[in-house]
């Protein structure tokens, strides 16, 4: 076994999580520009203040607008995304974040929920329109990017860190290259370790970001917090951005699907507290 | 005449071909001990575990490892 290499690290808060990144042969000074750009971008991608480009794009009924580049990568990563999961990751999930009393950071609480309206999502190709630096969101909707942000962010940030780094933006991470023994990034997944090699990870949950009864994972079939009959999936697959779509996919598949469809899409996989529906 | 000959031979072809095909692939079987591709062979039973509350399983392209993890993936 080669000797283990150093590991430069960096812990940090961020997108109302806790965010860390390591290289291998990377100064610390290469990690804390990392930081910077997660937090640029986050406040551009956030939908909790007015101003942030999300929340112009968000509240520009319907007209185009114009978007940076980032922006547009993520707008068309969304699309990838719902597109590969047959529309269960449908980033048009605003009306039914604001329905649910998801309308600021959970550290501030959750506002009183109002689920009269809330029905299932319409399709995101209905609400979102892409061109080349340039976006709309119809009017009357609107898109919360949440998780498929994280996983995106994480393999950019690979990308920057250097061929041997590793991101994870509150549980969505992105290992490349062989990590500092040379056998891999070793990595907890449900209580075990595993050595990634230019592959992510991610995790889809309902246990978090719950208050009472309510929680912030929408099922887009209903507008409504999903209940299928599993809490949590992790998964390991090629990118922290398909890591994240198929966990959220097998999450909202529930137990008699899920095992098969993991199966088939993803490296590995854990199905958390399983039961009816 | 002719027409009767030429139909003739075109059968006599035929089953002649069949016949050498059934021969070669009766002496040309597979090795059943064969081995399948290794992504094939495990694709379908990676091994799982109970882990925490729940089932991992590992595919052929993700090693488990005894290191102490250097970070996690997690619920946030």
């Amino acid at each position: 076994m080669p000797p283990e290499a150093s590991v430069e690290s960096h812990h940090f808060e961020a997108l109302g999580t806790n965010c860390s990144l390591f290289a291998v042969g990377q100064s610390r000074a290469r990690l804390v520009e990392g930081e910077f750009w997660v937090r640029r971008l986050g406040a551009r991608l956030t939908r909790f203040t007015p101003d942030s480009e999300l929340s112009r794009l968000n509240s520009s009924a319907g007209r185009w607008m114009d978007i940076s580049e980032d922006m547009e990568s993520i707008l068309r990563a969304a699309l990838r995304a719902y597109a590969m999961s047959s529309g269960l990751v449908n980033v048009a999930v605003l009306p039914s974040m604001l329905a649910v009393g998801y309308t600021r950071p959970l550290v501030d609480g959750p506002a009183v929920a109002a689920l009269g309206g809330v029905g299932p999502l319409p399709p995101l190709p209905d609400v979102l329109e892409i061109r080349g630096g340039g976006a709309r969101v119809a009017a009357g909707t609107g898109i919360d990017l949440g998780g498929v942000a994280k996983g995106w962010m994480a393999d950019r940030l690979c990308n920057a860190l250097g061929p041997n780094s590793l991101a994870n933006l509150g549980g969505d991470l992105m290992a490349v290259g062989d990590g500092p023994s040379g056998e891999g990034w070793p990595v907890g997944v449900a209580g075990a370790t595993l050595s990634l090699r230019n592959q992510g990870a991610a995790t889809s949950s309902v246990r978090k970001r719950r208050w009472g009864e309510l929680h912030h994972l929408i099922d887009p079939r209903t507008g409504l917090p999903a209940r299928t009959g599993i809490e949590e999936v992790s998964v390991v697959a090629a990118s922290g951005f398909e890591a994240e779509v198929i966990a959220k996919s097998a999450l909202l598949l529930g137990p008699d699907i899920a095992p098969i469809y993991c199966a088939a899409r993803a490296m590995a996989w854990w199905l958390g507290g399983t039961h009816d529906g | 005449m002719r027409l009767f000959l030429i139909k003739a031979v075109a059968t006599a072809l035929t089953i002649g071909a069949t016949a050498v095909s059934a021969v070669f692939v009766t002496t040309h079987l597979k090795n059943p001990a064969a081995p399948l591709q290794p992504a094939v062979l495990n694709a379908g039973n990676g091994s799982s575990a109970t882990s925490l509350d729940g089932t991992l399983t590992v595919g052929p392209s993700v090693q488990p490892s005894n290191a102490a993890p250097i970070t996690s993936t997690y619920a946030s």
